[in-house]
């Protein structure tokens, strides 16, 4: 009988909690916060996880990018060429994000569809003064959007317009153009112009990702 | 109460969860890996499952193993390290099945490079067991540096997984010899055992360089005891390879020596057992290695007493009476608590010992052979072969002590030991053959394996014939018609016949069985049967000579290839079994290498052996990239090797004379040492002898520096001139040079040279034109070939450089190339009189029978007959024995 009891507890702080984290949404990390994230800990309940996947072709930027969304202390200096996937972790408000960063490669883009099923969102990143490849991009794209795993669900869809600071770069409107964003009808999708070197577009790019990620969980009621 | 009482009943049944585990069940429990939060506590135990499912035999389709591995490359998004580390154990499980395993690449290096060191070794093992030749290359820089890491458990994992990787990219690896020299001088005992590994196998085919290396390493003394014995190891080979080095000043033999002072009773032991298996090793050298040896009997520690006997044991067949020093030792031993360290020290006291001891050891033995595993149970078997031939006066003993380990329980491998073992005393031992067959008649009776009991009928039929009173194997032989398996049936068929062929008293008898087989139930049991029967009703000598006595000994696996060469290519002629190969015949020098190996305790591949492949099949192999040769009908002898130049020159040639009907084929193997020269049309011009027709040559066209190539020579016998068969060729390697750089192999300019290099004459034999033939009834075929009508030359010699009987039986059968028939290539001891059977078969087909006749006089006097159906073939050998 015992147990039963600290189980509705432990449901009724989960609430409170989540409550909590909507109304503290823009407060620092650190301070009040710090204090709340040990008590959440210390009755098991955790943040809110969520998976990405962060495709596009190889040298778009991909893991540029991602590598700006972590922590100032947990960036690496060297970026190299990803081989298969990278598994990298980063936060935005009270979400936890999962990034799965995968490789561009043409050898490795069939294996994209093994990670489709089971993401909340997905970044596509493209390098928009790579003007030469953005027939591929959309080409890529389109098969994404066809897959059976994406198709049918309502999956928010971040694009990315990388390298904004090269001279031959292309703006995001010309882009979405180019790729026909702008049939994409069932699923919310946003394109940022981004430099990932600066961290240019980045923040209001992910910041978009969290909302609606938030909504979709909010309307699942979970 | 109620979960209570199931724990209480899983306890009961094993308690574990890993019972019975269905592989889809854990196929489909894996797809919690897919989930969105990873869940360590649940997918831990769901990947150990999957890891023993496989673990137990389990196989994945690679489809199933793709899928399960994809679902296991999320789990990297956990940072449980219990779940990442058995992760890694999944990759290197699923590695070798799944595809596109490469996809983890980039997050294993993200892990060996990382900050958690738990992970850092396990995943670079991971990486490595992804990692194809393609992909080495990426991954290198991260090699290097692990390689050299200040962590010993990375640098180890780096060091052991590079020497793995050589395997498929050896040229990758090469390049990390810095990294892994560096290695070497870490202070860690294991980081520096792998690290020389490494070393040694990234140098190991350039002498020069290994011979620096232990020099250098010799004069550091190395830290890592590990280590030493590596480098022991690696000396002693350097040691065994090169003679020069030898002598008792040779630094590689001091430097092993010395380590028999090591503070490490490993090192210790290495050093001795280095130093007693040196072949150049002389009984003084012994000594120092044998006092450790003995000391090492005396430990407190079991180990050690075991590896001291076993290595004792090992020399005792190569320095008995070094080991005698040790026997004292040994004695304390037979009563040793642990009953490995008791069988080896006995069996090597039966090897050393006299044979006042034999009887008391084996009683010793016999307290515990019950106890002791087949393997050390097949020691004691050698043990007892070895001294049932060095005293065949104690026969009797030997013989019931094997006898009674018949009776007992054991694996086929054991029993195949006692039987062989008895039949090598039968046919050593005249005196113990009737109860040698008895004892064996007795085990047939109730013998589970069948293979062994097809070879013991096999014997029966064989030697029976030849005893006194051959009517009382009947029975055995005929009960197993009655009582067993359609193989065996088929064998006592077959054994059956012997009799009947061979005995004419019992010849009514054994058709009346025969008769019987032919109702058996089984096709094969039948057949038999009938031929038998068949033949033996025609009552005609000559017959029951080739077809049941002394039948075809065919190669079977030619056998096989003849006929299926003949059914793709059909002709209209009937398949012709004269033109299949017959079976080879083991030379004296493989049934000595069977011998060495005796009594050590060599761990055996099991029971079931591949056919044994004759030289001549992988020869035929070989030659058949010569264009043309197949019209030279089959390979009927390949020589053995003979060498046409020193073996420390700028060229290095050998030539194995291959011959067929008509034709011989000569190959010669060249190496080119020079490493500022490549060789291009490298061929061997011959000056052939009186009535030879050089029919075609092919070339060996490039030759690099360090490698061997092939060229060849096609000629034609001289035509019905039989003595000029045997002659002498002058020879001279030609060739084109280009010069080249000797760092990377490449020629400095397209524009080559011609030059020649003189090389040895090359001596064409009789004996390249003779293969060895076993005959199970040389007598019969003798007298038949008198009725056939065969020639026969006959003349005497004397041989003055012979001064045994023994030499000159030796020295006769490998001159002409014949196979000695009967046992008589033994010359019983103190006689002074000894005949010599020999058989063979000539080029073309023709049997050779050869009778010697020898006294042993001031030389040995040599009567000699030759008989054959040509007599152009028997005046040729008598003549070239003269
Ligand atoms: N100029 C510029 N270079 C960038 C930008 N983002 C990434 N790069 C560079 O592009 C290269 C490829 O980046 P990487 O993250 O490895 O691409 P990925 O293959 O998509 O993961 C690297 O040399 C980055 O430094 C950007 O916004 N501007
Ligand atoms: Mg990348």
């Amino acid at each position: 009988m015992v147990f039963v009891l600290v189980t509705i507890e432990t449901r009724l702080y989960r609430h409170e909690c989540y409550a909590c984290f909507w109304f503290t949404a823009n407060v620092p990390e650190f301070g009040t916060m710090g204090i709340f994230q040990k008590l959440v800990q210390f009755l098991g309940v955790r943040k809110r996880e969520v998976n990405v996947l962060v495709v596009g072709l190889n040298n778009s930027g991909k893991s540029t990018v991602v590598n700006r969304f972590k922590n100032q202390d947990e960036r690496v200096t060297e970026i190299v060429p990803t081989v298969g996937f990278a598994v990298e972790r980063f936060q935005n408000q009270n979400l936890a994000f999962t990034a799965f960063d995968m490789s561009g490669h043409g050898r490795y883009r069939d294996l994209w569809e093994h990670y489709y099923k089971d993401c909340n969102g997905i970044i596509f990143v493209i390098d928009s003064s790579d003007r030469l490849r953005l027939v591929v991009v959309k080409e890529e794209l389109d098969l994404l959007l066809q897959h059976p795993d994406i198709c049918n669900r309502r999956l928010p869809i971040l694009f990315f317009a990388n390298k904004m600071d090269c001279k031959e770069a292309l703006s995001s409107v010309k882009i979405a153009a180019a790729l026909g964003l702008d049939k994409i009808m069932d699923k919310p999708w946003h394109i940022s112009a981004s430099n990932a070197l600066t961290g240019e577009g980045l923040q209001e790019g992910v910041e978009w990702m969290t909302q609606q990620i938030r909504d979709i969980i909010l309307a699942k009621g979970s | 109460m109620n979960s209570f009482k199931r724990d209480k009943k899983e306890e009961e049944d094993g308690g574990s969860q890993f019972l019975n585990l269905e592989k889809t069940t854990v196929l489909q429990e894996a797809r919690i890996f897919n989930e969105t939060s990873v869940n360590p506590r649940k997918c831990t135990p769901v990947l150990t499952k999957l890891l023993y499912a496989i673990n137990q035999g389990e196989t994945l389709s690679p489809k199933e193993a793709t899928d399960v591995f994809f679902a296991m490359t999320k789990l990297f998004q956990s940072k449980d390290a219990v779940l990442r580390r058995m992760v890694y154990l999944g990759i290197k499980e699923l590695s070798s099945i799944a595809e596109d395993v490469i996809i983890v690449t980039s997050s294993l290096t993200k892990d060996m490079t990382g900050k958690e060191d738990t992970y850092r070794a396990a995943a670079i093992r991971a990486l490595c067991s992804i990692t194809d030749a393609t992909m080495l290359q990426a991954i290198e820089r991260y090699m290097k540096q692990a390689i050299v890491d200040r962590n010993p458990a990375v640098s180890s994992a780096a060091l052991v997984s590079s020497l793995h990787m050589s395997k498929l990219a050896p040229d990758v690896v090469k390049r990390w010899v810095n990294e892994a020299q560096e290695a070497v001088n870490s202070d860690n005992i294991m980081v520096q055992y792998h690290a020389l590994g490494l070393l040694y196998h990234i140098r190991k085919s350039d002498r020069l360089a290994v011979t620096k290396l232990v020099a250098r390493l010799t004069r550091m003394s190395l830290k890592s005891p590990y280590a030493v014995c590596m480098l022991i190891r690696i000396t002693a080979k350097l040691l065994e390879e090169d003679d020069e080095a030898g002598g008792n000043d040779s630094p590689y033999f001091s430097f092993i020596e010395s380590c028999l002072r090591h503070k490490s009773e490993m090192v210790v032991y290495e050093a001795a057992h280095a130093i007693v298996n040196l072949k150049r090793t002389t009984s003084r050298e012994l000594v120092p290695a044998l006092s450790v040896l003995q000391l090492f009997c005396g430990s407190a520690k079991a180990t050690l007493r075991f590896a001291a006997v076993r290595t004792l044991n090992q020399v005792a067949i190569s320095h008995p009476a070094a080991v005698t020093a040790c026997n004292l030792d040994l004695e304390n031993l037979i009563t040793d608590s642990n009953r490995s360290i008791a069988t080896l020290a006995i069996t090597t006291l039966l090897k050393t010992g006299a044979e006042s001891s034999v009887d008391r050891l084996m009683k010793q033995i016999a307290t515990f052979v019950s106890e002791i595993s087949d393997e050390f149970k097949v020691i004691v078997v050698q043990a007892i072969r070895a001294l049932a031939l060095k005293f065949p006066r104690k026969h009797n003993v030997l013989m019931n002590f094997l006898s009674a380990m018949l009776r007992d329980e054991g694996g086929l491998e054991y029993k195949a030991s006692i039987a062989d073992t008895i039949i090598t005393i039968i046919e050593d031992n005249p005196e113990a053959k009737e109860s040698g067959l008895a004892h064996l008649c007795e085990f047939i009776e109730d013998c589970e394996h069948v293979s062994l009991a097809v070879r013991i009928l096999h014997l029966l039929g064989k030697e029976g014939p030849k005893t006194k009173q051959p009517s009382r194997y009947i029975r055995f032989i005929y009960n197993r018609v009655i009582l067993e398996c359609p193989s065996i049936r088929a064998a006592a068929v077959s054994a059956m016949a012997q009799f009947g062929a061979s005995c004419p008293d019992l010849l009514e008898n054994i058709q009346v069985l025969l008769a019987r087989c032919q109702m058996d139930s089984d096709d094969e049991v039948r057949d038999r049967a009938t031929y038998y029967s068949n033949i033996l009703a025609r009552q005609d000598k000559a017959l029951c000579n080739s077809y049941i006595l002394d039948p075809l000994q065919l190669s079977i696996m030619a056998l096989e290839r003849s006929l299926k060469e003949y059914l793709q290519n059909p002709e209209d002629r009937p398949f012709d079994i004269k033109s299949v190969p017959l079976a080879s015949v083991p030379t004296p020098e493989e049934k000595e290498m069977k011998h060495k190996t005796e009594g050590m305790l060599v761990t055996q591949g099991g029971p079931v052996k591949p056919p044994p492949v004759s030289r001549e099949e992988n020869f035929a192999e070989k030659l058949s990239i010569i264009p043309g040769i197949q019209q030279l009908g089959p390979l009927f002898k390949s020589s053995d090797v003979v060498e046409l130049t020193e073996s420390e020159t700028e060229y290095f040639v050998r030539c194995i004379k291959h011959s067929f009907n008509n034709h011989l084929v000569l190959q010669f193997d060249c190496l080119n040492t020079l490493s500022d020269q490549l060789l291009e049309q490298v061929r061997v011009q011959l000056e052939p002898s009186e009535g030879y027709r050089l029919l075609a040559e092919v070339p060996c066209p490039r030759l690099p520096y360090n490698e061997s190539g092939s060229c060849y020579a096609v000629l034609q016998f001289p035509e019905d001139d039989l003595p000029n068969s045997v002659g002498t060729f002058g020879a001279v390697l030609k060739f084109v040079v280009k010069d080249c750089d000797p760092a990377t192999g490449l020629p400095d300019t397209d524009e080559g040279y011609d030059d020649e290099y003189m090389l040895e004459d090359l001596e064409i034999t009789l004996g390249d034109q003779i293969r060895r033939v076993t005959r199970a009834n040389w007598a019969a075929a003798w007298e038949e070939a008198a009725t056939a009508e065969y020639a026969e030359m006959e003349d005497t010699y004397s041989l003055s450089s012979m001064h045994t009987l023994e030499e000159a039986v030796q020295s006769i059968a490998s001159f002409l190339g014949l196979q000695p028939a009967e046992r008589t290539d033994r010359v019983p001891e103190g006689k002074t009189v000894h005949t010599l059977l020999l058989s063979g078969m000539f080029r073309g087909g023709a049997d050779i029978l050869v009778r010697a006749k020898l006294a042993l006089t001031d030389g040995v006097t040599m009567q000699l007959t030759v008989r054959s159906p040509d007599p152009a073939i028997a005046e040729l050998i008598t003549s070239a024995v003269g």
